[in-house]
């Protein structure tokens, strides 16, 4: 059985090409366009990994995954973040909420096939 | 001598003149016709006596009575003498040689003894001429206790005339040396204007700290400092020449060694052959003291006055300049002097009448202070004017302080500094621009690695199209910040649709600042366009939106944006339900530099800048806030400006 896999942001064309690289990956995509639908589909669905944007319209990136990494069920999904916030303290911030990998915009195909590799292939954090 | 004595003593006087007179009539006998004249003449004299002894005692203490007195009884007494018989010329002679003798001598003991030797060598002479062993020797011999009586007479009543008048001087002596002892100012009576002291009152010795005892035993000069010496010589001519000199500011020398400062003023007094100095001292250490304060505060003022780089003049309420400072002598490069008389807008404008925005006008109508601004075209600078009443005691106009600060400078800087807002603006904005510009970025990238792998030419139309879309976007985000940092220039204006200015600002405010539940309400009217530039309206929009967004903070809220029609004006609002202003900071919102935020959040110019480009336009601004619940503001952009 294919992996499934949520994508969150904002930005339609983000969310397109992401998709059509994942599936011909072979994973199985779910779409959120903002933070209140990707808690939806989360809570919803079971997922083996969630890629999620900072800034969105009515509950943020952040939001999304502080309230995925309390929820007992959902803590073990790995995140991966992708946004546009390049500062040092918004990746630190991250990786305190539980992200496993930060990406910033823009981004290319290579570094999505790394972050997949690193969260499916071994599974840990580059920082851990 | 007691009033009741002198009585006495002046009847009993004239009781014995009465009777020697009466002898000499009576037994004289010569050349006596008429016994009937003798007996009245010795009748109205004893009745002259009898009067004068009902008169009150009081009497005989004023002059008054006596010298009557004198004359009535010198008159009897010729006439007695005339009507004795033998009235020769040497008893005349000798009557008022005793007369003279009496009137002038001023020892009383040493007349009765000139009396007394008249009376003898008189007797002698009779003697030797054989008179006093004739027949009518009786009368000759009367004469000589005649003489002396009357001596005795005369001379009692000058000495009591003379009596008086030297107690009247001793009493009024005692007066004098009251007002001498209590004088304010310092008294020295001197023998000569540098030499011994004579006399000295309380003040000299309480200024000088001598006692009386000491000063009497100094002479004037030793009193005044060493370096005046010299310099008083001319002083002390003048008073031997003139009699009276005044010199100003001399030092003297107290007791204790220090100087005081007085003035001197020196008069001689002439008293028969006796010449006394007074000399008048006034102490002037207090006045010394008074003036140097007074003279000090005036220069720290004139210091303080012309010490000021702005331009500072005093008014008459007519224009006229009654005073001004270094800096407008400077400013006009000119002298005082040339200022002063002269109208304020004559010299200063080169005008024939008052400007028409002078604060000084309203201050003269009004007394009220007033200030404006003015703009200079001739050498383009920006004045600020203010202008201060000077009320007289009566609450009356006397002057106008005229205060000119050129501000020409300042504004450029404030300018400068609402540019460099400008661009501290954009820095905030930018991380928000970043994001938002990298959002459609990724896409483009994202887009056209997809495209370079798909073989499929239609998928790749599709692909091509969207990633056209996220470049249409970045595009038009570069253009909003373009708007944003732009100086709006004369030539820049142009018609401005307040609604669409009001959706982009809008936007970009939105692409700043991303909290997830402001529900944003438009109440958009279709409004009259006015003459603005986009840029500047945009900015005082964005500025109004970014505020509300950071009031409602991250709790979320509601913001309203409205515009409508009013008559010769649209009004735009802005209301948010943030936390609102205190009532304490509504009033100072407008100003530049002031925040609440913390050092690095926020310069205190956003508003500042909205302020002044709605003022440009002849807008107004108004804010209605409350704590807690929200914050309304209202802008009126006038429509007059486009119809036109």
């Amino acid at each position: 059985m294919s992996k499934k896999i949520l994508i969150v942001d904002d930005e339609e064309a983000i969310r397109k090409f992401l998709k059509i690289h994942l599936v011909k990956l072979g994973y199985e995509v779910k779409e959120a366009a903002d933070g209140e639908q990707a808690l939806e589909q989360l809570g919803k669905d079971n997922f083996d990994l969630l890629i999620c944007d900072i800034m969105m319209p009515k509950k943020d990136g952040w939001e999304v995954i502080k309230q995925c990494k309390s929820n007992p069920k959902m803590k073990n999904i790995p995140v991966i973040v992708l946004t546009a916030k390049d500062q040092d303290s918004d990746m630190f911030k991250g990786y305190d909420l539980g992200a496993n990998y930060y990406m910033t915009k823009p981004f290319t195909k290579d570094q999505l096939l790394y972050g997949l590799k690193l969260m499916f292939e071994e599974n840990v954090s580059p920082l851990q | 001598m007691e009033a009741q004595d002198k009585k006495r003593v002046i009847l009993t006087l004239r009781w014995t003149a009465i009777i020697v007179t009466s002898y000499l009539i009576l037994f004289g006998r010569g050349r006596i016709t008429d016994l009937h004249l003798s007996h009245i003449l010795i009748a109205t004299y004893l009745l002259s006596n009898v009067l004068l002894s009902f008169l009150p005692k009081k009497w005989f203490s004023t002059s008054k009575l006596f010298y009557p007195l004198v004359l009535f009884d010198t008159g009897i007494i010729s006439f007695g003498m005339y009507l004795s018989e033998k009235m020769a010329t040497d008893f005349y002679l000798v009557f008022f040689l005793i007369i003279i003798f009496a009137s002038t001598s001023r020892n009383f003991k040493l007349l009765m003894v000139i009396g007394g030797i008249t009376a003898l060598v008189y007797g002698f002479l009779l003697h030797s001429w054989g008179l006093l062993i004739s027949k009518e020797g009786v009368s000759y011999i009367l004469r000589i206790p005649f003489i002396f009586i009357m001596t005795a007479f005369y001379g009692y009543i000058v000495q009591t005339l003379t009596r008086e008048k030297h107690e009247e001087l001793t009493i009024s002596e005692d007066k004098y040396r009251g007002l001498f002892e209590n004088a304010n100012e310092g008294i020295i009576i001197l023998r000569n204007p540098q030499g011994q002291i004579a006399d000295v009152n309380r003040e000299v010795e309480r200024a000088s700290g001598y006692t009386k005892r000491e000063l009497l035993q100094k002479q004037f000069l030793d009193l005044l400092a060493p370096p005046e010496i010299e310099k008083t010589r001319d002083y002390f001519e003048e008073v031997a020449e003139k009699g009276e000199a005044r010199a100003d500011y001399l030092s003297l020398k107290k007791k204790d060694g220090t100087f005081m400062e007085v003035d001197l003023s020196m008069k001689r007094i002439d008293l028969g052959d006796e010449h006394f100095y007074q000399a008048i001292i006034r102490d002037l250490t207090k006045q010394r003291k008074l003036e140097k304060n007074i003279r000090e505060s005036k220069r720290n003022l004139e210091a303080i006055f012309d010490g000021i780089r702005d331009r500072l003049s005093i008014q008459a309420p007519d224009y006229q300049i009654l005073r001004v400072n270094r800096a407008v002598a400077e400013n006009h490069k000119t002298s005082f002097q040339e200022l002063i008389g002269r109208k304020c807008y004559e010299a200063y404008f080169q005008r024939t009448l008052p400007c028409e925005k002078c604060p000084v006008s309203l201050t003269i109508e009004t007394k009220h202070p007033g200030s404006s601004i003015m703009k200079l075209v001739e050498d383009n600078t920006t004045l600020q004017v203010f202008s201060y009443p000077i009320l007289d005691e009566k609450g009356g106009l006397s002057s106008v302080i005229e205060y000119i600060k050129d501000i020409t400078e300042e504004q450029q800087l404030q300018e400068q500094l609402i540019q460099s807002e400008k661009l501290a603006g954009i820095g905030i904005l930018a991380s928000g621009v970043a994001h938002e510009i990298n959002n459609p970025l990724t896409g483009i990238i994202g887009m056209a690695e997809i495209s370079l792998e798909e073989e499929d030419s239609s998928k790749n139309k599709e692909y091509l199209n969207d990633i056209l879309n996220c470049a249409q976007r970045i595009g038009e985000i570069v253009k909003g910040l373009k708007s944003y940092s732009r100086v709006a220039k004369k030539e820049d204006l142009n018609s401005v649709d307040l609604n669409e200015v009001l959706e982009e600002s809008l936007k970009m405010v939105r692409l700043a600042v991303k909290t997830a539940s402001v529900e944003v309400v438009k109440e958009f009217q279709p409004v009259q366009k006015i003459e603005a530039n986009t840029g500047e309206i945009q900015q005082v929009f964005t500025n109004l939106i970014t505020n509300a967004y950071q009031a409602m903070g991250g709790r979320g809220g509601k913001l309203i944006l409205s515009t409508r029609s009013l008559k010769n004006s649209v009004e735009v609002k802005v209301t948010d339900k943030g936390m609102g202003i205190p009532q304490k900071y509504l009033c100072q919102i407008f100003d530049p530099f002031f925040t609440t935020k913390n050092p690095g959040e926020g310069t205190g110019l956003g508003l500042n800048i909205v302020y002044r480009i709605v003022t440009k336009y002849e807008g107004t601004i108004d804010v209605e806030s409350k704590e807690q619940i929200g914050t309304t503001f209202t802008i009126k952009f006038p429509t007059r400006r486009a119809e036109a």
